[in-house]
């Protein structure tokens, strides 16, 4: 991505709809950061913002491994639920009867470190397996965690799960998870531009070649996959305290990883707005099927499932960018996109697209 | 030691199980190089019929096994050409995430059709049989073993001697070669793939009994099938075996020296030996149908 300087003629003509893309990302900014702030907004409200928040913030972090480096996770819910777990542990802790748990930010804080932590030492022996297998190698990983969560009743309550002290400020976790996705977005759009980001994106399309040519690539990816479980895990724990009560069913659940990939597959795999847009748009179309169609609302994400990847494999940034857009330029999703051609989902048949 | 014998002779009923549920997945992924990750949900679906025939008809599982075969087989044939047709070329993601959105799919419709409630159906081979006091057989679980061994060495002579079963075979070593010299290889993938799901289906059919039916019990099924295959060789028939009595083995052991949390164990074992099978010996302990080669350096 070469950043000409402007006013020279091609480039000068992307800047203002790039600008545009920036402008608009601020401006709805600024909508969500102010709507609390407005009469009106009830607590439901802002509880639905936010697991709109987290479920974007995880698609973003899946994002990282499944798009980036394209080791596609599987069991990505499993640091959120033990990011969860180990906040609820620590808040709960007893000692003969009386509470002695911890402060609520600490105890957000190591949740988030036991998830990276436990990342980065599942993530070096799953991430040497390699497309399906590393696949179901995670997979894996997440029904084993549960089941030990459900096993390992002294410290985490078995199957009975454990309850939470209510610490109930719905807008002061908005802002945080608000604040926590915004540094997410601008990161990863920041990384894409740094040697780190395109080393990772080498690893995605050709891992042997990246390292003959002197990048660490074990090192790499498990730096990215542990850092996607912290950050998982931190939207766990503070998840873990706004629902108030944690048990293995609901803390680990597979809806979120289907979640995280479907958002990331809608919206555009390894772009920096796809996870944002597809996640949320993805939670939308979910509110409306949960409330319109109720028992069939799985069948009905099922079939989008299938539908998202035979027939829009590249997203909904991939649909802009195919219209000759060049809206996205500003965010790098040229090159994305073109990476993407050759990537894992569009495989040999976009090669005659290009 | 007479606690062991049991234990032994439980491993290799829990074995002679995972063998008739793993075969249909270990093929399909074999010749056709597509995941199954469906494939606990078409177990799902073989046992509620099993579950539907002894409730509303009173037939026996076992009885209703060929008929569930039938009725998997078309359903499997109709899948193939509906969906896995257009995937079999594609990316192994691709395949992967189609087989997914499956696997929602038929839990919700099942979910829809008969609730989350558990089920089991009835058979007359229940019971155990006493050989001492510490020592017993459970019946259904050794007819189990019976047909898995049974169904083992018909699929070998089946994939070795017949002529389709070496035409799938030469599909599943090289694609293009056996194009070349005449082998339909559309037509072989459509009868693998409805074969492996009738055959699935049987599956289902014959753990009703044991295993409650409900619309989520899936995953750990395709879970436990997926280390065995990764253990055994993709598309192997004997490795499917020697895997699936290992697997029973590990099971049962944990079962008996690890109190009382030993069951809840046994989806962790199988994800450990999955993992460790993977990434000591990506190529499969028994030769497969296709070579591979799952680490990536």
């Amino acid at each position: 991505m070469s950043r000409a300087a402007p006013g020279t003629g091609a480039v000068a003509g992307r800047w203002p709809a790039g600008r545009a893309v920036g402008v608009g990302a601020l401006i709805v900014l600024v909508v969500l950061a102010v709507l609390p702030l407005l009469g009106g907004t009830s607590n439901a409200t802002l509880l639905t913002l936010t697991l709109m928040l987290t479920s974007i913030g995880v698609a973003i972090n899946w994002n990282l491994t499944g798009g980036f480096t394209g080791y596609v996770d599987f069991g990505h819910a499993v640091w959120f639920g033990i990011g969860a777990y180990a906040t609820a542990i620590l808040i709960s802790l007893q000692s003969n009867g009386p509470q002695v748990g911890w402060p609520p930010v600490p105890a957000i804080l190591v949740g988030a470190l036991v998830a990276g932590f436990l990342a980065a030492i599942i993530g070096r022996a799953t991430m040497r397996l390699k497309g399906p297998y590393f696949s179901i190698a995670m997979l894996g990983t997440f029904v084993a965690v549960r089941e030990i969560v459900r096993v390992w009743s002294p410290l985490t309550g078995g199957g009975v799960g454990l309850t939470l002290p209510p610490y109930l400020n719905r807008a002061l976790f908005y802002y945080v998870e608000l604040a926590l996705v915004t540094v997410l977005v601008v990161g990863t759009w920041w990384l894409r531009r740094t040697r780190f980001g395109a080393a990772l994106v080498a690893i995605r399309e050709d891992e042997v070649g990246a390292e003959t040519r002197g990048i660490d690539t074990t090192r790499l990816k498990t730096a990215v996959f542990s850092f996607a479980g912290l950050s998982t895990g931190l939207f766990g724990a503070l998840w873990a305290y706004q629902n108030t009560f944690v048990d293995p069913d609901i803390a680990f659940v597979e809806v979120r990883t289907i979640d995280a990939v479907m958002g990331t597959m809608l919206g555009g795999l390894g772009t920096v707005a796809g996870p944002v847009l597809g996640a949320a748009a993805l939670y939308w179309v979910r509110e409306l099927l949960w409330t319109h169609l109720l028992d069939a609302h799985l069948l009905a994400q099922g079939v989008l499932l299938i539908v998202i990847v035979l027939f829009v494999p590249r997203g909904l940034v991939g649909l802009v960018d195919r219209r000759g857009t060049s809206l996205f330029e500003l965010w790098g999703w040229k090159g994305w996109s073109r990476g993407l051609r050759q990537g894992p989902v569009a495989g040999g048949e976009a090669e005659a697209a290009s | 030691m007479s606690y062991f014998a049991q234990a032994l002779v439980n491993g290799i009923a829990l074995g002679g199980m995972y063998t008739i549920l793993v075969l249909g997945f270990s093929i399909i992924w074999g010749v056709m190089g597509v995941i199954n990750l469906a494939h606990g949900e078409f177990v799902m679906v073989g046992a509620y019929l099993a579950w539907m025939a002894s409730d509303f008809w009173d037939v026996d599982p076992f009885i209703s096994a060929p008929v569930v075969f039938v009725v998997m087989l078309l359903f499997g044939y109709l899948v193939q050409r509906v969906l896995v047709n257009r995937i079999i070329d594609r990316s192994s993601l691709v395949s992967l995430l189609v087989m997914f959105g499956v696997s929602i799919i038929l839990q919700s419709v099942m979910k829809i059709a008969f609730s989350a409630d558990f089920r089991l159906a009835n058979t007359d081979l229940d019971g155990a049989w006493r050989l001492s006091d510490q020592l017993t057989i459970p019946v259904t679980r050794f007819w189990i073993l019976v047909v898995a061994v049974g169904v083992t060495a018909g699929l070998g002579l089946f994939l070795g001697h017949s002529r389709l079963g070496k035409s799938i075979r030469a599909a599943a070593q090289n694609r293009e070669a056996a194009r070349i010299v005449g082998v339909d290889v559309k037509k072989v993938y459509a009868v693998t793939f409805a074969l492996c799901i009738g055959l699935t289906g049987v599956a289902g059919a014959l753990i009703s009994p044991l295993l409650a039916v409900q619309p989520f019990q899936g995953p750990p099924l395709t879970l436990k099938a997926f280390a065995i295959t990764a253990m055994a060789g993709l598309g192997s028939v004997r490795g499917a075996l020697g895997g699936a009595m290992v697997l029973g083995m590990v099971e049962a052991m944990l079962a008996l020296y690890v109190d009382r949390i030993g069951t809840n164990l046994a989806v962790v074992a199988s994800f450990v030996l999955l993992v460790a099978a993977l990434v000591l010996r990506p190529q499969g302990i028994f030769k497969g149908l296709r070579h591979v080669d799952a680490t990536s350096t």
